[in-house]
């Protein structure tokens, strides 16, 4: 039960009780006492009519004024409590990205002109932690990538100059692709920090977005054919989307590759693009392993792998589907996944037609 | 060939002017912008390579003031920020090619090894490397006298290799050439390219012409 209906209950009740206890003071001071003095004066020539009458008043105009009163009172309730309703839809457009702004004051310095000044100075410290975090992912990646150029450079002349034994080749070889994981690693980590501080300025023009589909389509072919996976674009109607191409086809490939590094051996990958109700929808689909309903929620989450259900064979930075869920309402679309496990998992993203 | 390489992380520098070297280039090294820009004014060099953060005067101011003074030689721009939008201020600025750090050394010579070709690219219409030609009018490849059938990304794949026949060619500049790509998608797509291609224009012919060069890249040439 609301406030308002709360109080204006209570409201009527206090109203009611008010109204009985002066029906019940008019009734003695008037009927009772009357009475009294006709049994002294002994006097029968007044009608004794009052106590009809009182009943009669009270029913009739208290009963009106009570219904007056409850309607004022929840008019009142409903002006007094209106701060709070805005209060209310203000902190729910709050999520962490627009934690800069503020909620307008009434300014009249009333008590919940004062509660909207304590969630403004709540908002500013948590913007200040978030903007915190941010900047320190942000000079985390690029402290990081110093110190891989060199070790990069270095672990490449090593292997150029021909100075190294046969099992010293080995190490400084594996030792390069673990430097080559731990860039891309860094690269995502600095993409992902610059978009969540709305650095990453995209390159907005109008995409056929079919077009990017046939040719991630031709990819995707090549990429399964050593893995004896099968591709199949089912669909692929004329659209186009208000985007940047660049982004757009990262996301492709992105999803293209994870539909084929989690599939089995033999597999099928299913691709197709539909164009409805001003949405274009991409799916893509794999026939892989899939992915048990308790991990589907959170498969979305920076480094968050269902290594329980793939173990470690599968290379990855870790980041991809968070570069793909980026890259995604950053352009005003949904993505979602679905996943039957042993069956098939679906990655559905729909974008807004241009 | 000379090149100055403009950068003040010592260790970056260093393996990056014996890479340089160690490819027939003569390299000079400086560290700030300053020294930079005075270095390029008292020596003609042939490329120059060019990191944006510098102590003082950064990359990008050092590039302007090269092309205010009319200062035509190509740079090639490193950033450890690896932005998509600097890449585009960097050529805006006047550079020739943009690299974000962290780099493969086989990526850094090959694009400086570029620019330094630019100006005398092979123009023809017909790509030649021992018996295989490539028509760049008709897609048509033949090696040995047998038409070889590619598709449209293999044959932009060779058209590019065979222009730069003989020169390693980097991943990313694979990508960025033939795909057009601005990011590193973290697959292995050039390298299954690149082992189609080889099946179909080494496969069955002697000399073998596409060669991996260690690191990470590929060339294109006639002999080992």
């Amino acid at each position: 039960m609301t406030i308002r209906a709360r109080l204006t209950i209570w409201y009527a009740v206090i109203f009611s009780i008010s109204l009985l206890i002066i029906g019940v003071s008019m009734y003695s001071e008037l009927v009772v006492e009357q009475r009294d003095k006709m049994a002294r004066h002994e006097s029968r020539a007044v009608d004794n009519d009052a106590g009809k009458d009182i009943t009669q008043i009270i029913l009739l105009y208290g009963g009106t004024a009570v219904a007056i009163g409850v309607l004022g009172g929840w008019w009142l309730t409903r002006r007094a409590l209106a701060p709070v309703m805005s209060l209310t839809e203000a902190v729910e457009k709050i999520h962490e990205n627009n934690l800069g702004e503020k909620i307008s004051r009434t300014g009249n310095g009333d008590e919940l002109d004062r509660l909207t000044e304590v969630f403004n100075s709540m908002l500013a410290r948590l913007d200040d932690s978030f903007h915190r975090i941010r900047e320190f992912t942000l000079h985390a990646s690029h402290e990081l990538k110093t110190p891989l150029t060199v070790l990069r450079g270095e672990t490449e002349t090593a292997l150029r100059e021909n100075s190294l034994s046969p099992a010293e080749h080995d190490r400084a070889a594996s030792q390069l692709d673990e430097l080559h994981r731990l860039t891309r690693i860094v690269d995502g980590l600095t993409l992902l920090a610059k978009a969540d501080a709305g650095q990453v300025a995209l390159n907005l023009e109008t995409v056929r977005l079919d077009e990017l589909v046939r040719d991630n389509f031709a990819d995707l072919q090549i990429l399964a054919e050593p893995h004896g996976i099968k591709v199949v674009l089912d669909l692929c109607e004329e659209v186009s989307v208000r985007g940047d191409r660049h982004r757009l086809r990262q996301l492709l490939l992105n999803l293209a590759d994870n539909a084929v590094k989690y599939n089995q051996p033999q597999g099928l990958v299913t691709m197709g693009l539909r164009c409805a109700g001003g949405l274009a929808e991409f799916t893509i689909s794999n026939t892989g392993a899939g992915i048990p309903p308790e991990m589907l929620p959170r498969v979305f989450d920076r480094f968050y792998r269902g290594d329980a259900a793939h173990g470690n064979t599968v290379e990855g930075c870790g980041l991809g589907l968070s570069i793909a869920q980026w890259i995604v309402s950053a352009h005003g679309g949904k993505i979602q996944i679905a996943s039957t496990p042993s069956q098939s998992t679906i990655v559905t993203v729909q974008l807004p037609t241009a | 060939m000379r090149v100055l390489v403009v950068e003040d992380e010592k260790k970056t520098a260093s393996f990056v002017r014996k890479a340089l070297q160690a490819e027939g280039f003569a390299v000079d090294e400086c560290h700030d912008g300053e020294a930079a820009l005075a270095a390029a004014a008292a020596t003609p060099f042939d490329v120059l390579v060019l990191d944006i953060m510098l102590p003082g005067r950064d990359g990008l101011s050092v590039l302007r003031q090269l092309r205010e003074r009319k200062n035509t030689t190509p740079v090639l721009l490193l950033s450890a920020r690896g932005e998509v939008n600097e890449r585009v201020e960097g050529l805006n600025a006047g550079a020739d090619d943009y690299l974000p750090k962290p780099f493969e050394l086989v990526e850094l010579v090959a694009r400086v090894r570029a620019l330094t070709r630019r100006s005398t690219e092979n123009k023809s219409t017909t790509l030649r490397v021992a018996d295989l030609t490539l028509d760049t009018l008709t897609h048509k490849a033949q090696r040995g006298g047998m038409t070889i059938e590619l598709t449209t990304r293999e044959y932009r794949l060779l058209e590019f290799l065979m222009r730069s026949a003989g020169r390693p060619c980097g991943r990313m500049m694979i990508l960025e050439k033939v795909w057009d790509y601005d990011f590193d998608p973290g697959t292995n797509l050039v390298d299954v390219y690149i082992r189609r291609l080889r099946e179909k224009i080494d496969e069955g012919f002697e000399p073998k012409l596409l060669y991996t060069v260690r690191g990470s890249g590929y060339v294109l040439k006639e002999a080992a």
